[in-house]
Formats: structure tokens, sequence, C-alpha cells
């Protein structure tokens, strides 16, 4: 039975939306919270009542989503990440250490009932792994002797205080201005930098006019594809008496990926100003920001970032909700980000047709990154020849860049698009050890060996003559002391878990490629089994529903592909 | 409009998809996911084909045809891609295809034949046990290929909004309410996920054992219950005269669904509790006897009664539940032969 | 039907009254719930809360009975706000004023002081209905099985054409016919003052016409009996011979005990059907009928669709089509009827026949065709009164006044019994007992009750009870359920064991003579403890 205040609260989480269906995740997670953070079958039932939506389909959403807890867990629920950027940072011997100090293995509750420990995908604290994450705060640069003392706090039942503070640097100052500066997430500290001067510029002129200033910048996507945000917003049906819809991509789902959280928990207002031009460019008065559920803390900062602006008289007409995914990294697809605010599972959807036409409520809708909606305050304040000025022809302006792995400094720099690789390795301290190979777009493009890295420039046309892509600029350097096949086997780990399950070869095809990386690197496979798994990579590359096939395709092919001989000596 | 598949020219109207106009032209191409009621899917991926001018393969259930479209269903890459599906479902999932139901009318086994696999190539462990528990429904979640049309028509054809896929990822699996056995849930057995799934995966428990697709003879009918009319295809053992399942026509006004009476409230005929023979009551007991006397008798005892009487004293009780014909020709019977207009039926319930 | 089943799925708005159409009419409801899917409002009024009032925008539970005052205070808020289609009133129908006059009486506080609906919410009913482009009007058994089952009809057809809601797609007035082929069985003439197609067997015309085409003298031109009358003739001996088919009469009619005396006065008495029930047992004569799957023919749905039925089966021992019957009677009586197989009937039909004139077998091979279908080369058609053109020529109002019920509850029965049908079940039972698993999913009747008659009464869910009428009580299972609103009971007449119409009271609609099995006065007692009744009963997929 749920409380009071928490049929009040879902009432209120149901009213927020424009569509009810909306709130079924936040009021899945408010039926959660108030009851251990469990999610009992009685309490979707309710949920589900409430919102009015049918049981299967509650259940269908509860069971998708790996931050609800359909079963019981422990009073701290002890989630540590393991995927790439961990490993490389020796997240797997924080999780022993867990399983020895608790005596409990992975998925366990220890009889107390005091902590559940969970191995986890990618939290999105590449630059600061290994990370674990306790109910909603993350400890970050986790040492054996950091977790001893984490886990004595917790059994006095203190959970200590959450640290900040990854290795950053600037050679633009545009989106990492405000970075090191005393409460620039505040409003006031803002403004003193000349915050929301480039919005009242845009409002005072047509969005004709902004959208030709944005289209001439050439903005292009930073959420991963490097699609140029003025065409897309172009894309709009003019004339059509539907209400348009904006989406911030939040999500930072990519392994290797831990920039737009710099901006949002360090410069909320900059994202928010962004969004308030983007809203006025294309006519929008519902915004959204879709941002990943385990980075509670960053979406009460844009929350209250939001209301101080709201108050202030900033936004106009303009409503923006912070909407929290929870636990899937296919909703970071814009139509699965689509689908999920919708209060459905995150499985994409078949384009055409695109959102910009039919997107959210059946809506013509824009989906950009953080990092694509940031930039458009500099865009408006310095116009778009000071935006094309910074970069190489055809990819311009700054871009922030997270670099983890095998480096001194792991951590986001900001560096014009262009920037050599070795600029941005030496920014953070250059690599340990000899560099052996490096994934420079995140865990989904394919990895480069050293000897293809060099001297690459840094932006989107480069890396694709390079047989890469800049993807969201997620850089893992990797050195002669890790096994490509123990990265290639983690990595489809995480997109076999991941896998929205809609389509045969990404569901059924991930699950094959897992278990035959598993059994080379066990030592159980065979030379076959190396043919296999290119085979498949070979054919599910271009014939599943959305980009996922190819995002786990075409790293595993070319891991094999490049370092062949590590795999045939894993043959016994 | 002119489309050329395979290298060979073909006239297709205007506004179908890649999938359909081949299925027009007589050309096939595997599919799984798309039924005409619910529309194109593009999730099971059997049916990629190349599109000269687009790039990757395309799900020819998901791309509209346009004039001159030049369309390959035939090359190594096409087939490969489709072969991997096909080989996929078939390595995730237990189609023991002699034990299933489904067996001959199986589209992921049509699919397999065409591509010519003979087993699958690997072998994906699941730990999906079967739900027998409802009356008239049977599933092997182990026969699923996740193709979602059941999931589509319980949802969007009928409404009755019962399942749903819960899960994710590898686990992923079609949950009727919240995960419950469907003979617990709130299901009313209408059947029509039974009728839209292409594998073995949702069967109808009556007819289990009782006859393969290819043996039983189809006879379409309209259903006897209400007033809705439903079509439906009676499928025959005639050698044991029984029937032995019920599908939906997909024709007006029922397009294919049905509820759970026209589905499977079906052997009353053959019921041995039937009336066999005609009966006259003789000191108080019913006793068989030959049509011809049974007939004689009435006859005699209605004319007698009416010679007497007059043609009022007859009054005749037609029916809303047998025949057009039937009642026409009661109806005649009672004015043209006895000379009375008293004839009704129970319109009123 | 004025239109088509299909046609439901495009509706803008919704009106059902009366209906339980997810359980009595499944695949008509699948059709009203895709229109809810696809944005349409539906507006269900029922005394129940029926499942379908779970796709329901609004749900208006009007007291049992009191249909009148509420559509009629429903047509007066309509007037009062200009919602009216006075174009429609003007162009298409004969006298818009009577009804402007007649709901006079019927201002929405008062018609809401009758049925019980709040003000509120009938205004809200009426501003949906007077705002919507068009609105299709769906009504069952719940409408026209009352004492003033005509004047219900008469009230919403009033409704839809001061709302012009005639003649056009997704629209209309829309009877759902309870069984598979009462339609069939009204257009073929098996009632007692119509030929097959409506023809009147007191217009001499058309009675000469249909003479000759029979190949009699002349036909009676006086109309016949009703069934109630036929019956009731029974015990003052006007009726002296009944020859029954396909009627299992004593559990369908109205007070079982009554019927069973009417029956029993009988000098003969003739029963064709394909099993015993409770009503042959009283037959001179039984002859087995073929049963559906045995026999060729049609039947025509509630959308006045012909289709064809097939002959799949071999018929048991010596059953026979009815018509083969009819033909060999009329032989011995000196009359060759031409009936030499079904076929050759509806060709016979068909010479004198108007409507469905144009309709042969042929035609409907593998498609059925909506009548009036007057030639072999017409379409068919999907809704009638096309363009607000009726077949009499304008529309005619007429004036209705809501009366209370036959047999009010009072401090002796004071509880209210409705009946109705099950999803499971069929009419009688004999088909649908006879099948499969049915019994296994619903095998005893239940009487529903609200939580808080329940709670007055000591009956906890599951719990054996008795329930007794002036005509009689049956024993069976409590259903507590808040499908029942508070005063009012059901059941269904599926089981022979323990039938609501041992309850049911035999009072009639004058001009249809349909009786109110919608509502009789009962009362109901605590006989025993029972095993608490599980969840599954209640089959709900959305809270
Ligand atoms: C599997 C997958 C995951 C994705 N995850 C993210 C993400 O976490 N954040 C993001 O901004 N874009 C992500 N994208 C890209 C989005 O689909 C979309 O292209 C992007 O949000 C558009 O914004 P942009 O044009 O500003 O780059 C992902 C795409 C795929 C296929
Ligand atoms: S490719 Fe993978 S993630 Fe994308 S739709 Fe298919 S199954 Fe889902
Ligand atoms: S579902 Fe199809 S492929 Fe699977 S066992 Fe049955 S017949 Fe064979
Ligand atoms: S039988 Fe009907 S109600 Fe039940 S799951 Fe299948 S489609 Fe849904
Ligand atoms: S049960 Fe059948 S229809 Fe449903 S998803 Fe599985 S294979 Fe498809």
């Amino acid at each position: 039975m749920l409380s009071e205040t928490a049929i009040l609260r879902i009432k209120d989480q149901i009213a927020r939306y424009p569509h009810r269906e909306s709130a079924l995740m936040p009021a899945l997670d408010t039926a959660q919270r108030e009851n251990g953070n469990y999610l009992s079958r009685e309490a979707i039932r309710e949920v589900a009542g409430l919102v009015g939506v049918t049981f299967s389909k509650a259940y269908g959403v509860a069971t998708y989503y790996s931050m609800y807890n359909t079963e019981r867990v422990g009073r701290y629920h002890l989630c540590v990440d393991t995927n790439v950027p961990a490993y490389l940072a020796g997240a797997e011997r924080i999780l022993a250490h867990l399983c020895r100090t608790l005596k409990i293995r992975v998925g366990e509750t220890t009889p107390d009932g005091l902590f559940t420990l969970s191995e986890v995908e990618d939290l999105g604290s590449c630059g600061t792994c290994p990370v674990i994450q306790v109910n909603d705060v993350y400890y970050e640069k986790m040492t054996v002797a950091k977790t001893d003392a984490l886990i004595a706090s917790l059994r006095e039942g203190i959970m200590p205080p959450r640290k900040d503070g990854s290795h950053y640097g600037t050679a633009c100052s545009i989106l990492l201005k405000n970075r090191g500066r005393k409460n620039a997430h505040t409003l006031a500290v803002y403004k003193r930098t000349g915050g929301y001067k480039a919005l009242a510029k845009a409002l005072a002129m047509q969005p004709a006019e902004l959208l030709d200033m944005v289209k001439h910048a050439t903005v292009r996507g930073r959420g991963g594809a490097g699609f140029p945000a003025g065409m897309k917003w172009g894309f709009l049906p003019k004339n059509d008496p539907r209400p348009v819809y904006l989406i911030c991509n939040a999500d930072e789902g990519e392994p290797g990926t831990f920039k737009d959280r710099q901006i949002m928990q360090y410069d909320p207002h900059l994202l928010i100003e962004g969004m308030a031009i983007a809203a006025h460019t294309i006519g929008c008065r519902q915004a959204f920001i879709y941002i990943r559920g385990e980075f509670e803390w960053i979406a009460r900062i844009l929350e209250e970032a939001i209301g101080e602006a709201k108050t202030a008289g900033l936004l106009g007409q303009l409503d923006i909700i912070v909407h929290r995914g929870k636990g899937s990294y296919e909703c970071g697809e814009e139509t699965a980000l689509i689908e999920s605010l919708e209060g459905k599972r995150g499985c994409p959807r078949i384009k055409p047709p695109f959102p910009a036409n039919v997107g959210l409520y059946g809506c013509p809708t824009i989906v950009n990154n953080v990092e694509t909606l940031s930039v458009m305050p500099f865009v408006v304040a310095h116009g778009p020849e000071a935006f094309r000025a910074i970069g190489t022809v055809g990819n311009y302006g700054p871009k922030l860049f997270g670099v983890s792995g095998a480096v001194r400094k792991p951590g986001v720099y900001e560096f014009p698009l262009g920037t050599p690789l070795e600029t941005v390795l030496a920014a953070a301290g250059g690599v340990v050890g000899q560099l052996k190979a490096v994934i420079v777009g995140g865990l989904s493009v394919p990895i480069l060996t050293a000897e293809e890295a060099r001297g690459l420039p840094l932006d989107y046309d480069a890396c694709i003559k390079a047989g890469t892509m800049l993807g969201s600029g997620g850089i893992m350097v990797m050195n002669e002391k890790v096994s490509i096949p123990s990265i290639a086997l983690r990595a489809i780990e995480f997109y076999a878990h991941e896998s929205c399950g809609q389509c045969t070869p990404c569901r059924e095809g991930s699950v094959v490629v897992k278990r035959l990386l598993q059994g080379l690197v066990a030592g159980r496979g065979s030379a076959a089994d190396i043919d296999t798994v290119l085979s498949i990579c070979d054919t599910v590359i271009g014939s599943t529903l959305c980009p996922t096939g190819d995002a786990w395709g075409m790293p595993i092919r070319a891991m094999v592909r490049k370092f062949r001989t590590e795999f045939e000596s894993l043959i016994r | 409009m002119n489309i050329i598949l395979n290298n060979q020219s073909y006239e297709v109207p205007d506004g179908l998809t890649v999938l359909e106009a081949a299925r027009r032209c007589g050309v096939y191409i595997p599919s799984l996911c798309y039924h005409p009621k619910t529309g194109p899917a593009g999730k099971c991926r059997a049916c990629v084909v190349e599109i000269e001018g687009l790039r990757g393969l395309q799900t020819a259930c998901t791309v509209r045809v346009r004039d001159g479209m030049k369309v390959f269903s035939n090359t190594e890459r096409v087939l490969q891609a489709q072969r991997l599906v096909i080989d996929l479902l078939l390595s995730s999932g237990e189609h023991d295809c002699l034990s299933c139901e489904q067996n001959g009318v199986c589209e992921l086994q049509q699919a397999a034949y065409f591509l010519g696999i003979e087993r699958p190539t690997f072998r994906i462990e699941r730990d999906r046990a079967d739900d027998r528990s409802a009356e008239f429904i049977d599933r092997d979640p182990a026969r699923c290929i996740a193709c979602g049309r059941c999931v589509a028509g319980c949802n969007s054809t009928v409404v009755n909004e019962v399942l749903d896929f819960g899960f994710r990822a590898g686990e992923t699996a079609v949950i009727v309410d919240d995960d419950l056995p469907m003979g617990a849930s709130s299901c009313v057995q209408c059947g029509e996920c039974v009728q839209l799934c292409p594998t073995g995966a949702l069967t109808d428990k009556k007819a289990r054992g009782l006859g393969r697709a290819w043996e039983l003879e189809k006879v379409n009918t309209t259903c006897p219950y209400c007033g809705v009319g439903c079509q439906v295809t009676l499928h025959v053992d005639r050698a044991r005269n029984r029937v032995v399942r019920v599908t939906g026509r997909e024709v007006s006004p029922n397009q294919g669904m049905l509820c759970v009476k026209g589905r499977y409230a079906y052997e009353f005929p053959s019921s041995d509790k039937r009336l066999k023979y005609p009966m006259i009551k003789k000191d108080g007991q019913h006793v068989r006897v030959s049509w011809d006397e049974a007939l004689d008798y009435t006859a005699s005892r209605i004319k007698t009664i009416i010679d007497q009487h007059g043609p009022d004293t007859f009054s005749a009780f037609g029916s809303g539940r047998i025949t057009n014909e039937n009642n026409y020709a009661i109806q005649k019977f009672t004015r043209a032969v006895i000379g009375t207009n008293n004839v009704d039926h129970c319109a009123r319930t | 039907m004025t239109n088509s089943i299909e046609e439901l799925q495009d509706a803008k708005v919704l009106f059902v009254i009366g209906s339980n159409t997810t359980e009595a009419h499944p695949v008509i409801s699948y059709y009203m719930k895709r229109a809810v899917k696809r944005g349409a409002t539906l507006v269900v009024s029922d005394p129940r809360k029926t499942d379908l009032t779970r796709w329901a925008t609004l749900h208006v539970q009007h007291k049992v009975g009191t249909d009148i005052a509420y559509i009629n205070g429903l047509i007066h808020e309509i007037f009062k706000n200009g919602w009216a289609r006075e174009d429609f009133l003007r162009e298409c129908t004969e006298n818009p004023d009577v009804i402007r006059e007649g709901v006079r009486d019927y201002p929405v506080e008062k018609a809401s002081e009758i049925c019980g609906v709040p003000v509120e919410t009938m205004r809200r009913v009426a501003r949906i209905l007077g705002e919507a482009e068009s609105t299709s009007l769906c009504y069952t058994l719940g409408i026209t099985e009352h004492i003033c089952g005509t004047d219900n009809v008469k009230t919403l057809a009033n409704l839809q054409m001061v709302l012009g809601n005639l003649g056009k797609p997704a629209a209309g007035v829309n009877p759902l016919r309870g069984q598979n082929n009462v339609q069939g069985a009204c257009d073929m003439g098996a009632l007692p003052n119509v030929f097959h197609n409506y023809q009147p067997v007191n217009n001499p015309e058309l009675s000469a016409k249909i003479a000759k085409a029979w190949g009699v003298p002349s036909l009676p031109q006086k109309p016949g009996y009703t069934m109630p009358t036929m019956l009731r003739k029974a015990l003052d001996g006007g009726t002296k011979i009944l020859y029954c088919v396909g009627d299992n009469t004593v559990q369908t009619e109205p007070h079982m005990a009554h019927t069973i005396k009417e029956l029993e006065a009988l000098e003969f008495f003739v029963v064709c059907d394909i099993f015993d029930n409770l009503t042959t047992p009283y037959a001179d004569v039984i002859f087995p009928d073929t049963a559906w799957g045995e026999e060729d023919g049609t039947f025509t749905n509630s959308e006045r669709r012909v289709q064809r039925v097939r002959r799949a089966l071999t018929p048991p021992g010596e059953a026979r089509s009815h018509w083969w019957v009819m033909q060999e009677l009329g032989k011995r009586l000196g009359k060759d009827l031409g009936f030499t197989s079904a076929n050759a009937v509806w060709e016979d039909m068909r010479k004198s026949a108007t409507s469905c004139a144009g309709i042969t077998w042929e035609r409907i091979e593998s498609l059925g065709l909506q009548w009036p279908c007057p030639t072999l080369e017409h379409p068919g058609t999907t809704f009638l009164h096309r363009d607000g053109r009726f077949t009499r020529g304008k529309g005619l109002f007429s004036v209705t006044k809501w009366i209370p019920q036959a047999e009010p509850p009072d401090a002796e029965y004071p509880l209210v019994l409705s009946t109705g049908r099950r999803l499971w079940h069929y009419h009688s039972g004999t088909q649908t007992r006879n099948s499969k698993g049915f019994e296994n999913i619903f095998g005893e009747e239940l009487l529903e009750i609200s939580p808080a008659d329940a709670a007055a009464l000591g009956i906890r869910n599951g719990d054996r009870v008795r329930a007794t009428s002036r005509r009689g009580s049956i024993e069976l299972t409590a259903w507590v359920t808040d499908r029942s609103a508070p005063g009012v009971v059901w059941c269904a007449f599926h089981f022979a064991e323990v039938c609501a119409n041992v309850l049911t009271i035999d009072k009639f609609d004058s001009v249809t003579e349909t009786a109110e099995y919608k509502a009789c006065a009962i009362r109901v007692e605590k006989i025993g403890d029972g095993q608490p009744l599980g969840a599954g009963i209640s089959r709900q997929a959305r809270p």
C-alpha cells in the first residue's frame, strides 16, 4: 500500500506532464523509494492504477529499466561499475574486495540486510573510476582503502558526503569557462559572467534569423552522430498546428563519456540558456531534459537552476521538465528516449518518420545533446563567424573530450575540434606506459592501434577517414598491459545487457558473440570461433533496427581484426 | 507502377510496401513480425533486402515501393543477413517441429526451409517454462521469437490489453498481465494472439494432437453465438466427424477477431447428449419412433385440432438461433399451410 | 443497426447504453475500444459497472429503468444550449416542435431526481453529445427488456434525430442483437405481423403478391399473436398447438413456474431442438434438429449482413434440417412447399422478397451482403437513411414519458434484480456447457451484489445465498463486487439449475411484448458460508 504522501506525489507527477503515461517512470520511482528501494508487484499494480496503464505495461516498464528493483535490496545498494573505462582503472579489484569484505557474491544481500552488491554497467564516471554508487550517491576514484572506510561508515549508518573533482582543462573557455568558479551553478554567478545575455539577444531576434545563424555556424551534434543542429531544426514542418517539443539528451550512457555532467553540474544555466535559445528558434514551449537516473544529484541541481531561471522570469513561457532515466543505455538513442519519455520501454522506433516530424506524443520533436545545446549561447552572443573561427573546416567550435584509461590525469578537456590526439592526451598528463590502442569516440566506435592513432586530428571527418568515429569524444587509452580480447568481451557483455531486445540480430547476436568471446578468453575457444565472431559482426552491421547493432558490430570486428593474433594466442 | 524485383519487372499498385508488393508478385521474402493486421514492426529483420540507391539493408516491410524501384531479395548479402536472423531464432529456442502443433504452417519453419537452414548453428540456453495454465491457450515460450504480433494484437486489434513485453535484451519475453500464468490472468481467451502467432509459441490447447494442419478440411461459416456474426473457418476432421479448431476469417465484420465462444465453444454438435431420433410421448415417456411415424402423427394431430378449433389455435415459434431458411420455412408453413399468422420468435432476448 | 459494426472504430463519440458489450458482443467491444484508443470519447450509461466502463471517458450510473427520464433530460439540455441540429430537424424530420415541446417536463434537475445521475454529470454528457460532430449510439437489451422498452427505443431515436446523427457513417441508432440470428428471424418473417422483409400481413396488395408466389389462393390478413400472448392463451384454450423450434421456452421466458403451467395446458406441443432441455419434457413430439455446422444456410447479423453457414459435419442419428420437416409436414397436410434444399428455400424467399431480393448464395460465397439489397446489381447498404432520407419519408418524433418499473422494490423485496449474459456462456447454456472447458472457467451461476448491500445482509464473497421474488426462489453463490450498484443485484440465465427466470416478472412492453427481464423486486438472504471467490473471477487487465 502506497502512503498518502506517495500518492499525492504521484498525482503531482501525473499533472506535471502533457500526457499522464509519461509519469509512469517517476511514479514507479516514487513507489520504490517509499518502500526501502524495492518495487513490489503490488506497488506496481497500484502505480498502474494511478497512472492509468495496464498491469502488463507497468510491469514491462518496471522490468525493463535496471534501476527498478523488483527484488528486495539491502539498505545500502552498492553498485560497482566495471565497464571498460572502470575495468582499465581496476574496478574488478574493488568488486572482488567488496565480495571478500561483505562475504557475499555479486547480486547477493548480506544476511543483516544492510548491503546488496551489484555489478553494473557504465555509470558515466569514466574519468573518476573506480566508482561505487550507493543508493543515490556516487563515491568516485575509489581505492581499496577508501572502500574499507566507506563500508565502515555505512555500517555506522552514515553516508559519507559525495566528493567532486575530476581533472579538467580548457583551451577554449566556452563550455568549461565557469568550471572552478565557486557556486558556478547559481544564477547569480552565472549572470556575473555574462550569462543570459545571449538569450536576451536571441529573444529580440526572429526565429528564422536565429535558425539561419545556427545553420551558418554549422554546429554538428555532439551526441555522437555529428549531424548539424541547424539542419535538423530546419526539418521541422512549417505551419503545423501540433506543439513542438525540445528534448535535451542528457542520458550520457556511452562508456567513456562523462562530459555532459560537467556542464550540468557546474554550469547548469549554460545548458538552460542554450535550451531557451533553441526553444525560441523552433517555437517550443515545453522542453525536457532526459537525464540518466544515476545522476540524481545533478538532476536536482538542474531542477533548482530551472526554478531560479523561471523565478527570475528568464524563461518566459518555456517550461522545462527534468525526466530521469532509470538505467538503460539504449534510452540515449533518440527514439528510444522519446518512447521512454512517453512512459514506455526504451525500444527505438523505426525511422522514418523522424522525430522532427513525428516525435514525442506524435508531435514534431528536436532531440539534442547537452553539449550541442550548450554552445548555443556562444553562437548567439559572438555570432556564427566566431564559432567557425574555432576548429577545422566543417568541424567548428569547441569540443569536450573525456579522457580515461591509461593516462596520468584522466578527466575532461575542452579543445577546438580538430585538435590532434596527442595534444589532448598531453593535457591529460600523458599516457601511462606504452600506448597500445585507443578508442576515441566512446565504446561504440572502432578501436585504433597506436599506429593508426598517431597524429589523428580529433574531428568528425578526420576520424571517419581514419576508419573510426569521433562519436561522443570519449577517449579510452589502452597501454601494453591491456588485453584486447578482455576489452572485447567486456564490451559485448555491455551490449548484450543493454540491447533493448526488439530485433533479432542485436538481441540474439550479442548473446552469441558474448558466449564465443567468453569461451575464447577462458581458453575454451577455437579459430573457427574467431571467424564466427567476425562473420556475425559483418552480418549484423547494417541489418538492425537502430544503430546499436553497428555500435557493437563495428568495434568488436575492429578489435578482432586489428588484434587477431592476440585472440589466436588464447586458443589452446 | 513498375518495380524491378530480382531483375524482373512487375506491375504493382501504388502504396504497397516492398514486402506486400513482393508477395503479390509471388516472390517469397521471409518475414515474421509483419502481419497485415498489426502492421510493419521492422523487428525480426528477416525481410531485409537491398534497394538500389538506399544505403545498407532495408526491411521490405517498412519501405514503400516507388516507381522504377530496384529491389534485390536474393543477393548473397541479403541471404546471409536473412540466414543469420533465422539461425539465431532457431538457436535461441527449442524448435522441435515434430512435437509442435504449428508444424507445417509455421512461418519460422517456412523461412528456415526457404533459406536452406537444416539445424541451428548455435545453442542459446534459456530457462523458459511452458505455461499450460489457461483453459484454451497453451504457451510455449521456448518457441517464442519475440516478434510481438500477439502483443500488438492483444493491445491494438482486440484491445484486451493483457499482453506486453517484459524484461529486456536476451531476457525479453511476452508477459501476461504482470507476468502471471495465463490461467490466473485477466486474459479473456479470445485467441487473437494464437491466430497471430507465426510459430508454435501460442497454440490451441484443445486441438493438440487432433490433426495436422494439412489433414484438416477447412470450411468457412458464421459463428453461432451473438449477433455480431463473426466469420470463421472450421478445421474439420471428416473421418472422425468433428471440428478440431476454429479460426477467424480476416474479412468483415470481424477481421479475424473472435471471442472465446466463437473460437472455442465448438464441440457441442459432437456431444453425445444430442437429440438423435424423433420421439413421441407415449404413456408419459418419450419413445423413439421413425420419422414417418412422427411426421404422420404430428400432421394428424394438427389437422384434427385445427379442423375442430380453427387455425388460430395453432402457434409456432421460430428462433433467433436457427438459419434464415429454417425461419422462412416455419413462417411459410404457418401462413400458407395452417393459415394463421401466429408465428413469432424470441426476438427479445 | 442503422450503421455497420466496423464503422464503430471510426466514431468520435460513442454513447453506449444498456449494453454489456465486452461480454455480450465482445467483437463489437473491440471496435469500440479501438475507437477509444484512437481518441474517441466513450460514454457508457449503465447501472452496472460493466467491463467496458474501464475504457470509458465517463461512466454514468443511472438507475435501472430510468432511461426515458435520463435521455429526455439530455435532450432538454441539448435544446437549451442550442446543440440541436436545427438543419437536420428542419429538413429531415416531420415534427421537430413536438419533441421540443415533449421534453419540456424533463429539465436536467428533474430528470436527475428520477435517474439518480448528478445534474453536473448530465450536463457533461449533454455537452459531449451536443458538441460532437457525430455520435454513434449503441444499445442492447438493457433498453428493450423493460415494460417501456418501445418507448426507451423511441427516446434514443429522438436523441439521435435531435443531434442529426442519422444517415451518416459512424453514427446512428444501433441495437446490438443478442442472438446470432434474431435479425434473420425477423427478416424472414418469423413475426406475427409481417412476412419476410417486413411486408405487413394486413396489406392486401402484398398479401396477394405473396399468396401468388406461394401458390395459395389467399393468406390470413389478421396479424397473429406474439409469443407471450400465444403462451397466455394456452391457459384459456385459445392456443392448443404450440410448434416450437429451437427455443428453450421454460428457461428463457420470465416467471418459469408460470411458463410451465402454460405449456402443460397445451393440447399438442411439438419441440424441435438439438438437446434435451428444460422444455423438452413437456413435448408430445420431439424432432431432432441439425445443429450449427451440420447444415447449409444463412444467418443475418446485427448490421443486416446476410452470411453463409455451411455444413461441415454429418448430423448424428437421424437429425434433420428443419426446412425438410416443414416440407414433409406440408406434404402431409396437403401442400408442397417446394423445399428441396436450403438454397431452394432461400430462392423461394427471394421470389417475393424486397430488401433481400438481390442477395443470392452465389453472391455471398466469400463475403456477406448487407440489406437493403433489392437487386442483383445492388452492392448492399452499409448504413441506412443516407443523408437523412428515411424509408417513411421524414423522421417522426414521438414523445415519451417515464414510467416506473412494473414491480418496484419495497420493504419485503427491497432489491432490484437485473439479468443478462456472461462472456463465458450463451443463452440457456446448451451450446457452451456442451463444449469443453467452459464449465471449468465459469461453472456455476453467481449472484452479483454490491459490497454495501452484501455488508448490510452479512454476506461475504462466496457465501451461499437464496434469492426470492414473488414468483419463486433460487439458491446460488454470492459474488460481492462493485460491478453491481447498491440496490441492484444481477445474475444470468445460462444455468438451468439456478435460472434467473425463476424470479423474473412476466410483465411486458405493450407493443413488442418484451418482458421486463431487467427489473424485478427480490430479497436476498444468506444461507451458508462458502469459499471466497478467487481474484481471477473479475479478470481485469487494467484497474
Ligand atoms: C545506442 C545509442 C545511444 C546513444 N546515447 C546517447 C547519449 O547518451 N547521449 C546523447 O546525447 N546521444 C546519444 N545517442 C545519439 C542520439 O540518438 C542522438 O543522435 C543525439 O542525442 C542527437 O543530439 P545531437 O544532434 O545534438 O548530437 C545515442 C545513440 C545511440 C544509437
Ligand atoms: S539494434 Fe538492438 S537496441 Fe536497437 S532496436 Fe534492435 S535490439 Fe533494440
Ligand atoms: S515453432 Fe515452428 S520452427 Fe518452432 S518447433 Fe514449431 S513448427 Fe518448428
Ligand atoms: S487470448 Fe485474447 S485477451 Fe488473451 S492474451 Fe490472447 S489476445 Fe489477449
Ligand atoms: S508468442 Fe508468438 S506472436 Fe507472440 S511474440 Fe512470441 S512468437 Fe510472436
